[in-house]
């Protein structure tokens, strides 16, 4: 019986370690050439800082961050039940990939949540996941090194003073010119 | 033997993830829902903040001792009457003590605490606004190990509902 058990134990750690589970990173590779789904890169750059002198505590939460990975589906009137099968797919990653819920908020027509991964309070990545019946939903991955609470109030606080680099949203651009 | 292991994988979800019977509500239609989890007071408590502002300071002391934070509000006349059954069981597996009873225009608005150690000592606050015809429905649950007088501190950052109601709770007793 004791046996069983090792084998058993050893069963699951292998189970655990070589994860053939579907992440969030494999659904954006997936979806990047769907029709339906947008996907663009940002890199931390967007934020146009040229103008300003930075103070070390700026700089380093800027260099903290990586690059933002977003993902946007339109809703199609004609197939709701796609919209939601792919938003219970997005919902269901965010439980099963390792991530960490912070808060989130749901009505009867749309809602948000924040998610993240890391240890503690350095974070690797932040998932915000926005969605709206109407229109469709969006992820945002905030992927990093060591985000520290502190590191991200002092963006918010960046991205008030600084100049966004718009050139990067052009895909994003492209597509609400489209609709 | 099996079989026990076998129940052991299927529990543990839910054995990790503590769930409250007030979840349910989270996702229907006609609800509105809002959810904080401890890490998220974790991290807002991480924040730094100017030390010499007292305000904040005792703020981000409040929001490390918070665990999770529920709010669920309802205009639909069925999903009130579900609310209302859960919140009476609920108490009566979990003995909450009540705080405070109020009847405010028709609106009635109950407050039961879980106290800890000391009698100001707060691990669990639950809020049960109950509306009628037009009024919403408002269930609110707060957990963690605060202090009742802390309460006010927290009624005037985060703009809860029945903030007024809460800080005359923590000023009586």
């Amino acid at each position: 019986m004791k046996r069983n058990l090792y084998i058993l134990a050893l069963v699951a750690t292998v189970l655990v370690s070589c994860n053939q589970e579907p992440t969030l990173q494999k659904y954006y590779v997936e979806n990047s050439d769907s029709k339906e789904f947008i996907t663009l890169d940002i890199a931390p750059n967007i934020i146009n800082t040229d103008s300003l002198e930075l103070s070390a505590d700026e700089k380093k939460a800027l260099e903290s961050l990586h690059k933002f990975n977003v993902l946007i589906y339109k809703a199609d009137s004609i197939d709701k039940s796609k919209y939601t099968a792919e938003k219970e797919k997005v919902k269901n990653l965010l439980k099963t990939d390792q991530y960490e819920e912070l808060m989130k908020v749901n009505s009867a027509d749309g809602g948000f949540s924040i998610s993240t991964k890391g240890e503690g309070e350095h974070i690797e990545e932040f998932v915000v996941f926005a969605h709206q019946q109407e229109s469709g939903f969006g992820v945002v991955r905030v992927l990093g090194e060591d985000m520290t609470p502190t590191n991200v109030m002092t963006i918010a606080g960046l991205l008030q003073k600084a100049n966004l680099d718009m050139k990067q949203l052009k895909p994003l651009q492209e597509m609400m010119q489209k609709k | 033997m099996k079989k026990l292991i076998i129940a052991l994988f299927v529990l543990m979800p839910a054995l990790i993830f503590a769930q409250s019977p007030f979840d349910k509500f989270d996702g229907r239609d006609g609800v509105t829902a809002v959810i904080v989890n401890k890490k998220m007071f974790q991290l807002m408590g991480e924040v730094k903040m100017d030390p010499k502002d007292k305000d904040a300071q005792q703020y981000l002391n409040l929001i490390k001792k918070l665990d999770n934070l529920r709010v669920f509000t309802t205009s639909s006349s069925k999903t009130m009457a579900e609310m209302k059954s859960t919140v009476t069981s609920y108490l009566k597996n979990n003995p909450l003590e009540e705080l405070m009873r109020i009847n405010d225009s028709g609106r009635n608005i109950r407050i039961y605490v879980k106290t800890g150690a000391k009698a100001s000592q707060v691990r669990e606050l639950l809020m049960f606004m109950e509306g009628s015809g037009k009024e919403e429905s408002v269930l609110m649950s707060l957990t963690g190990n605060f202090d009742l007088s802390e309460i006010s501190v927290l009624t005037d950052k985060m703009n809860l509902p029945g903030g007024m109601e809460l800080n005359k709770a923590a000023k009586k007793s």
